[in-house]
């Protein structure tokens, strides 16, 4: 049989036993009610008017402003990714199902490439509920769904990738899941911003660093983001690097994959390495 | 008859502790090895270096002639392990459980199914074979393990401590389970309890702060001994 054939078993399974658990229906209810929350709170408090866009790009690009609002998926693509991908390997040593997998006639590498697969296609389908629910609410309150939507998901994609990369590389490398799930967001949610605003304050933009995925996938719609929400910046020369915010969202998307590639080619390494102690 | 486990002049260690020292063992096809010692004899770890779970500091393995760290997927082909307190993924049943492994070890359609049902039946799990793993006690876990073990009707099967958890009824059937299976099969088992290992195999290693200390029939221990218990003590002085 070929290590194609056994990837496809290791994907099935891997998949199976994710949507198995409760923590991807308790990640599917989190991202429903942040989304509904979040077209709400848009339409209710008119959040484009109150935040300082001004009127004539809200006029021309009411449709695209929404649409980044409510296509903000950063911060879910990160969540759903380290809900399903933090304890992928680190737990086949913590709880000792290692024992069980590892002495059969399969490649580690193929191990984790299936384990990568299975968290993959369940943070996507995540994201997909979450992009299909704002399509939804753009069709009933814009009557159309702006082309720029298919590059957000993608690049919300691309994050998820990283993100999932990222929690392989801690998965293969600490002792258990949990701490392997907190590294991810501790490195996504205090690290990245630290170097980021660091960077700004510096004078340089920050567009590689991957918290600013949000920001590209904004960018997908082609809106000044500089134009719409340059009075919440402050501006400025210590800011004049935050203040370019405005990205090349396929230069972004790519950047994404190849952080997502070279994390993910470090946890295979990491893992063939790794003793069942 | 042909050597189907060489063990040569194996070492490991763990951060600078020596848990392997040059063991050197062969075995023959069919022959069921008892692989004795104290706790940290290096038991486990002879059995988790032949699986390909940990690494040698020096040595070799080979399993049919095949060297278990170039080659590890090919070596382990026609291995049935259990090792340590055996874990499985606790959202799986049994059935899906059997289902992966089988499938990652070749096995499809209705002859996986009947062998499944097969091995299902052999460890008296019929009316839990449906029901996720997490409901299980650590002897149902245990049936579950040597179930997957022989689920491919391995050539070799190697076993750490692989009654233990089980009610006396389950040793039992255990044992019998193996006495069956041994007929065609190379076993290599290890276990603390003697009397477990001198009902199962005929020929015993004694290892004792890893190294090999007796290798040999049983009926000759018991000769020179006069018992497995008085070898056992004799060879593992001071240990600990």
């Amino acid at each position: 049989m070929s290590e194609f054939e056994k990837l496809k078993i290791v994907t099935r399974y891997e998949l199976l036993k994710q949507f198995r658990r409760k923590r991807f229906y308790g990640a599917l209810v989190i991202t429903v009610l942040a989304v509904v929350l979040t077209i709400g709170l848009y339409q209710g408090l008119d959040l484009p008017k109150r935040m300082g866009v001004p009127q004539n790009i809200i006029d021309q690009h009411g449709t695209e402003l929404f649409a980044i609002f409510v296509t903000s998926m950063g911060s879910l693509a990160i969540l759903g990714a380290v809900f399903f991908a933090g304890d992928a390997i680190a737990s086949e040593f913590e709880h000792k199902t290692g024992y069980i997998l590892f002495p059969n006639p399969v490649k580690r590498t193929t191990l984790v490439v299936g384990k990568y697969l299975a968290c993959f296609i369940a943070t996507a389908a995540i994201l997909g509920v979450a992009y299909l629910i704002s399509a939804g609410a753009l069709l009933v309150f814009y009557r159309q769904v702006p082309v720029g939507i298919l590059g957000s998901l993608a690049i919300a994609l691309a994050l998820a990738c990283f993100a999932i990369g990222m929690a392989f590389a801690f998965s293969s490398v600490l002792k258990g899941g949990m701490g392997a799930t907190i590294a991810t967001l501790l490195a996504y949610m205090v690290i990245f911003p630290i170097v980021s605003s660091s960077l700004a304050y510096a004078g340089y933009n920050p567009w590689f660093m991957p918290d600013r995925a949000g920001d590209a996938m904004a960018s997908t719609y082609g809106v000044s983001y500089e134009n719409a929400f340059g009075g919440m910046m402050g501006g400025g020369p210590v800011m004049s690097g935050m203040a370019q915010a405005s990205q090349n969202p396929t230069l972004s998307f790519f950047v994404l994959l190849t952080y997502a590639v070279v994390l993910f080619g470090i946890s295979i390494r990491l893992t063939k390495r790794r003793e069942m102690i | 008859m042909k050597e189907t486990i060489v063990i040569d002049g194996l070492s490991k260690y763990y951060n600078g502790f020596l848990a392997l020292d040059k063991l050197s063992l062969k075995v023959r096809e069919n022959e069921d090895v008892a692989l004795l010692g104290p706790n940290g004899a290096g038991k486990s770890t002879t059995l988790k270096l032949l699986c390909g779970l940990l690494y040698p500091s020096s040595g070799s393995m080979y399993i049919n002639g095949v060297n278990v760290v170039e080659e590890r997927e090919r070596a382990i082909s026609e291995v049935g392990v259990m090792l340590e307190t055996p874990e499985f993924y606790p959202f799986l049943t049994p059935d899906e459980t059997l289902g992966y492994l089988g499938r990652l070890r070749g096995m499809h359609g209705r002859e996986m199914e009947r062998r499944i049902r097969e091995m299902i039946k052999l460890v008296g799990l019929e009316k839990w074979s449906k029901v996720r793993i997490e409901k299980f006690s650590r002897g149902m876990k245990q049936r579950l393990a040597l179930a997957q073990a022989l689920l491919h009707d391995p050539q070799i099967l190697i076993l750490d401590e692989p009654s233990l958890g089980l009610d006396p009824r389950g040793m039992v059937e255990f044992r019998e389970i193996i006495k069956k299976a041994k007929k065609k099969k190379t076993i290599l088992f290890a276990s603390h309890l003697l009397t477990e290992a001198a009902k199962i195999c005929n020929k015993v290693a004694i290892i004792d702060h890893g190294k090999l200390r007796f290798y040999d029939d049983m009926s000759r221990l018991k000769k020179k001994y006069r018992s497995l218990e008085r070898a056992y003590l004799k060879l593992t002085e001071g240990a600990i």
